[in-house]
């Protein structure tokens, strides 16, 4: 206990790691601010950038950056309608309608304090979650490990926005290019197309920047010319009165954010958008009705999409899952400093867990003081010049990805990935779904294999597990129940029974 | 409800990506074909069954639809101004023209030209404020990657 209240504090006391977690969370409330830069596309960039760093260094800059950029997009939603990122989407249904009303201020006060609140949920429930799922997790077969991607990649396939069958393509896409290279247990070559260069695969850094990077810079092209609304800023420090009144839907929303978080493949997008849902049906009498400056609008996203950052490290520090895209990259970021994310981590490096929590903690606190400062020189900097972000983007995505294997090949396929990116997202394929494809597409290929040679190559007897085994038929039922709700078949059985009603 | 209509060139996108699942079927079967349900090439044989019947779900989605306003040679060109906007492929090919120019003349002194270079494109002018800003930003990048971060740079 001691040992882990020891890794715990770590980043507290040490003033080189404070310095980094307290750096990370500044840049990263103006990353998640800036629309168009992403908590993603910088985490991608840099994670790039650490690789020569030690492992806790690495971990408490891109936490407080994650942290930092989940809570900035609000910024710009309440300032300028635009969310700074997709988490903050719902953000901006009431906090826009706030700031238009002259109560800027008071807006972005509430919603710094309720996604430190949120923030901090999240975080106590990665601590008492994570090593129960942990331990649970050594019990898990190759077989369960295929049904969770499984789930993971059709839960964010169908609850991205647009079609179903858009959001399998791209996670059966992501899949692919995560497969390609030597396999692992055969040597053989899979998608080279004989090309020697192919052989080591397609770094997923490479894919991400080109996705996140560049197709999201290309996207940006389009509406060069929004321009941004000034808005009067005061009075931002809520009062506590204010705060006690919401904090009853805060605890309940941050509570449905770290689930959602926990989730494999969804992350705050998703839960920011169901949080606001709930408080629209819960919430009888709203401070005002809801899209039109309400605080509960306010308040539920920015709590739901802070608990979710707690949540989506529980899948990635017990099953070495992604609990969302950013989680994704971290991943890659432990992959490279040796560590093994899964099952193992807790019991092989049991500090980077209490390392991981307590820096998480200690992020929303420097997210409480940053938050509630310098909010109008905030509002000059989000109204940079879109002209002068995009060429800097593509900078910034070259560097980083040239900092991977010092490699001009890579850097070319990167500004492939971006110009194929922007065309799928042209016609509605979403990024999200392709990049988790590329994370769990080979373990699920591992698992499946694994899975296939305990069972001695039997189809059936691999059918039978999947049905036999107490977890693996909770997790088969979950995969086929989710694949039913979003099937025309479930449409037809609701028509039925209102018909018959 | 009135049914939606197809962006222009979105069903020749669908069946395009339905080309691509056939093609990576194709390169999936190559692996080991249908030798074992065990092999290199099992699980991607079977992903890239499910990238094919989904690419055929959304063209049957696509054909659903009411079709795009515009068609034959108007859609191509109204595709092409739509997706391929002048800044888009000025931009790009600005781009294209920095990278591959990195290999000449190494990172920083390519980077200077393509950010003044693109600025003044995508802003119609302002040579000034480009040039100051391209500045900036490359003492930034050689303050942060070359001096903090130790970055090798092309």
């Amino acid at each position: 206990m001691s040992e882990a209240l020891s890794y715990f504090t770590m980043a507290w006391f040490d003033l080189g790691l404070l310095g980094l977690t307290a750096l990370g969370t500044f840049a990263g409330i103006y990353i998640g601010a800036i629309p168009g830069l992403s908590v993603t596309m910088a985490v991608s960039i840099l994670v790039s950038f650490t690789f020569g760093w030690e492992v806790n260094q690495a971990l408490a800059l891109i936490v407080g950056i994650y942290i930092g950029g989940v809570y900035g997009g609000s910024r710009s939603a309440i300032l300028l309608n635009i969310p700074g990122a997709p988490s903050s989407v719902a953000t901006a249904f009431d906090g826009y309608p706030l700031a238009k009303r002259g109560e800027a201020g008071r807006a972005i006060g509430l919603s710094t304090v309720m996604s430190v609140i949120g923030g901090l949920i999240g975080v106590l429930v990665l601590a008492s979650a994570a090593p129960i799922i942990g331990n649970l997790a050594l019990k898990f077969a190759p077989r369960d490990y295929f049904l969770i991607a499984g789930i993971g990649l059709l839960l964010v396939g169908s609850l991205a926005q647009g079609s179903l069958a858009k959001g399998i393509f791209a996670a059966a896409l992501g899949a692919i290019i995560g497969m390609v290279g030597m396999d692992p247990v055969t040597a053989e070559g899979r998608f080279t197309l004989g090309n020697i260069n192919l052989m080591g695969g397609i770094h997923y850094v490479v894919v991400m920047i080109g996705l996140f990077g560049v197709a999201e810079a290309l996207g940006m092209l389009h509406n060069m010319g929004v321009a941004p609304v000034k808005q009067k800023v005061d009075k931002i420090i809520p009062s506590f009165a204010m705060v006690m009144k919401f904090l009853p839907l805060s605890i309940r929303t941050s509570l449905m954010g770290t689930i959602i978080g926990v989730l494999p493949g969804v992350g705050g997008d998703i839960a920011a958008l169901m949080a606001y849902d709930h408080a629209k049906r819960s919430v009888k009498k709203p401070t005002r009705p809801f899209g039109e400056g309400a605080y509960e609008g306010l308040v539920a996203p920015e709590t739901a999409n802070s608990s979710a950052v707690g949540g989506a490290y529980v899948p990635m520090l017990t099953l070495g899952m992604p609990g969302d895209a950013v989680t994704a990259v971290i991943i890659g970021a432990l992959v490279i400093h040796g560590l093994n994310p899964g099952p193992m981590l807790m019991v092989e490096n049991p500090h980077i867990f209490w390392f991981t929590v307590g820096n998480l903690a200690l992020a929303n606190i420097f997210l409480l003081v940053f938050g509630l400062m310098g909010i109008k020189l905030f509002a000059k900097l989000v109204e940079i010049p879109k002209a002068m972000l995009i060429p800097l983007i593509l900078v910034l995505c070259t560097v980083g990805t040239y900092s991977i294997n010092s490699s001009m090949m890579e850097v070319f396929w990167m500004l492939g990935f971006g110009i194929a990116g922007y065309f799928l997202k042209t016609f509605g394929f979403q990024m999200g779904p392709i990049i988790l494809g590329v994370i769990l597409g080979p373990l699920m290929d591992t698992s499946y294999r694994q899975a296939m040679s305990s069972v001695g190559d039997d189809p059936l007897a691999f059918l039978a597990s999947l049905f036999t085994n107490p977890l693996s038929l909770i997790l088969t039922t979950g995969l086929v129940l989710i694949l039913l709700s979003n099937t025309p078949l479930m449409g037809l059985i609701k028509k039925r029974r209102a018909a018959v009603a | 409800m009135p049914k939606q209509r197809r962006l222009v060139g979105e069903l020749a996108f669908a069946v395009l990506m339905l080309a691509l699942s056939l093609v990576i079927g194709y390169l999936a079967y190559q692996i080991s074909g249908f030798s074992s349900i065990n092999s290199a090439g099992a699980f991607p044989l079977g992903v890239s069954l499910i990238m094919l019947l989904s690419a055929l779900w959304f063209v049957i989605e696509a054909i659903a639809r009411q079709p795009a306003e515009a068609t034959g040679l108007a859609a191509l060109r109204q595709f092409c101004r739509e997706h391929f906007p002048p800044q888009v492929l000025g931009f790009l090919g600005l781009a294209v023209a920095y990278l591959v120019g990195m290999n000449w003349l190494s990172f920083y002194p390519s980077t200077a030209l393509f950010l003044i270079a693109s600025m003044v494109y995508l802003r119609k002018g302002g040579v000034l404020i480009a040039a100051a800003v391209t500045v900036l930003t490359i003492l930034l990048v050689y303050l942060l990657f070359t001096l903090v971060f130790s970055v090798y740079l092309p």
